[in-house]
């Protein structure tokens, strides 16, 4: 009862957020959701099927390149925008076949690789624009309804939020799902158990890019260019410190992690323009927050944020937040 | 064929500065367990600290020395970071490590600002077969291969090069006869660091070091150490060498822009046909 009154009192902030905030606070709010859109993916990635991917901006990547080019080649915008996660998801299934057969860091170093030769490629190639990118990207829009406001895309942007969150509940809540558990704590245990290990692997690592791609498709839209530059390694580290710091494997702790950080380095960010502050100043306070909040919460709250909270406070011993 | 002779040797200086990187990783990886993402940064100091000390007016020779003894520094900071609290697994610590080389990153723009930095080095050149070759290059070979001879003499030959060796063979076993493995985990980290440092400091007057080098440096040194499962350092060394000699030779007869994707495409089907060859449960258990 109490989950379900908080669960209407977010929704209705949301709702109501993007009516009054102004357009720079939009922007944010935008890209918060956003990341939070990547992070449910990579929170699902980690936490369930225990998998690490430092190459998540690749996907992102993918799916603002798919839409870009449908939507500059006379596509309708919404066909662009529903290609976007099919790309990422394809891209993820081709590529995940050999690639899911490695573990650990040998995994997050061969999806950190796929994301420099991707972002190298897509510098080099003609019809991706190199490293100038794509631009002049069409509006968004259904039929003759063009969005043309910030506020139509932090609208746009929540409901595609709200559309990843309930998959992954859904999906987490099915017996896949307990399967998904089962083989991040040992694979030979689950494989003796019956479970398709090597496909519900390969099924969550394209969930979590079709995820990344659909974060993407509505990127290139709102910004109206995409360019090599726009997701550097660090964009993927980012949804990494995000999924850490909220909790891994629950829901709305990808949110809630996305959230905090995003807060954080805006609010910084703030800090760091006022007159008077080194012109370094930015890029330093962001690559140190980021840095320090990772370290501190994989050393000392390695459940992260939401589950250690939620522990604290309910009497749910499990800690768990779904 | 002078050209060639040249692209050999300059690709060989390449090869040797991924392999001292790829040692340090190898080094750390069989004490510890532990895959160091910082490793890269360790010779992203090292240079910057090279390339300020001689501009301070610091003697060579005083300056490279003090640089890479900051970077051993820098890696005992990694190695206390990544494994001083007990229970860390080593994928925490990965991501860890990971951690501290972004932090590095706001460290080093604070004091280094975020454009490339060079340091002068050996500036003379030497000619070997009809090819010019440039001092440098001939340099960072030799010191290269007296840190490799270095290296199998103190694993081989002294006390704690033993210790360490048992730290990786069975931790649980070097525990029993008194070895402090947490210790010569953090002995291992700074060895990492001392030769992450050198190749820093090799490198950076052939090509400017800025605080993002430590991408390329990692994935490269990862690559060569992935030949050698992580665990071999003379095959790691064998893999470096191949690859800096084959992105110098694509360089040098024009397929430069594709050199990153030829290493990292190299790297992807090598750990895939290893993790083929493996079982799951072996994977498991180590």
């Amino acid at each position: 009862m109490k989950r379900a009154a908080a669960g209407l009192l977010i929704a209705a902030v949301t709702l109501v957020l993007p009516a009054v905030l102004d357009d720079s606070s939009l922007a944010v709010y935008i890209l918060l959701g956003l990341a939070a859109m990547v992070t449910v993916g990579v929170s699902l990635l980690m936490g369930y099927a225990g998998q690490v991917s430092l190459g998540q901006g690749a996907f992102y990547a993918i799916g603002a390149y798919t839409a870009a080019l449908l939507a500059l080649n006379g596509v309708p915008p919404l066909a662009g925008l529903i290609a976007a996660p099919v790309a990422a998801a394809a891209f993820a299934l081709v590529i995940g076949t050999p690639l899911l057969r490695l573990r650990g860091h040998h995994l997050a170093f061969a999806t950190l690789a796929m994301q420099l030769i991707l972002l190298s490629l897509a510098g080099q190639l003609d019809f991706t624009g190199g490293d100038i990118g794509l631009q002049a990207i069409p509006r968004f829009g259904i039929g003759s309804v063009e969005a043309e406001s910030a506020s139509a895309y932090a609208y746009l942007t929540w409901a595609g939020l709200a559309l990843v969150m309930l998959v992954t509940h859904n999906v987490i809540a099915s017996r896949p799902g307990r399967a998904l558990r089962a083989l991040a704590t040992s694979e030979t245990a689950a494989a003796s158990a019956g479970i398709p290990v090597g496909r519900y692997k390969l099924v969550v690592f394209a969930l979590s890019a079709a995820f990344a791609g659909l974060a993407g498709g509505i990127y290139c839209f709102y910004t109206g260019y995409v360019a090599p530059g726009s997701f550097p390694v660090l964009i993927s580290i980012q949804y990494i410190v995000m999924a850490v710091v909220g909790g891994l494997g629950t829901v709305w702790g990808a949110v809630v992690g996305a959230t905090a950080i995003t807060l954080l380095v805006q609010g910084l960010d703030r800090v760091a323009n006022l007159p008077g502050m080194p012109t370094y100043a930015p890029s330093v306070l962001s690559y140190a927050v980021y840095a320090l909040v990772l370290i501190l919460v994989v050393l000392f709250l390695p459940r992260g944020l939401l589950p250690t909270f939620a522990r604290r406070t309910s009497s749910n011993p499990r800690g768990n937040s779904r | 064929m002078s050209a060639f002779i040249g692209y050999l040797l300059n690709g060989l200086a390449v090869g040797c500065a991924i392999a001292l990187i790829a040692s340090g990783l190898v080094t750390i990886y069989r004490v510890t367990g532990v895959v160091n993402f910082a490793q890269g940064t360790f010779a992203v100091v090292a240079g910057l600290c090279t390339s300020s000390l001689l501009g301070l007016g610091v003697p060579h020779g005083v300056s490279e020395v003090a640089a890479v003894l900051v970077a051993a520094l820098a890696g005992l900071l990694t190695g206390l970071a990544a494994t001083g609290k007990r229970d860390t697994t080593p994928l925490s610590s990965l991501i860890v490590t990971l951690g501290v080389g972004v932090l590095a990153y706001a460290v080093e723009i604070v004091l280094w600002g975020d454009q490339p930095r060079s340091a002068p080095g050996l500036a003379s050149s030497v000619t070997i077969a009809g090819a010019r070759v440039q001092t440098q290059h001939l340099l960072v070979i030799a010191v290269t291969a007296a840190t490799f001879v270095l290296l199998v003499l103190f694993f081989g030959r002294t006390y704690l090069g033993k210790a360490l060796t048992a730290c990786a063979s069975n931790p649980f076993a070097a525990r029993v006869i008194g070895i402090d493995t947490r210790l010569m985990g953090l002995l291992a980290f700074a060895l990492g660091g001392l030769l992450g440092g050198i190749a820093g400091v090799l490198v950076t007057p052939l090509r400017p070091i800025s605080f993002d080098t430590d991408v390329t440096l990692i994935v490269n040194g990862f690559a060569a150490a992935v030949f050698g499962a992580l665990t071999r350092p003379g095959v790691a060394l064998g893999g470096a060498l191949l690859l800096g000699v084959a992105e110098t030779m694509a360089a040098g007869y024009g397929y430069g822009s594709h050199q990153l994707e030829v290493a990292l495409g190299l790297m992807l089907v090598v750990m895939v046909v290893q993790a083929g060859r493996r079982s799951t449960i072996h994977q498991e258990t180590v």
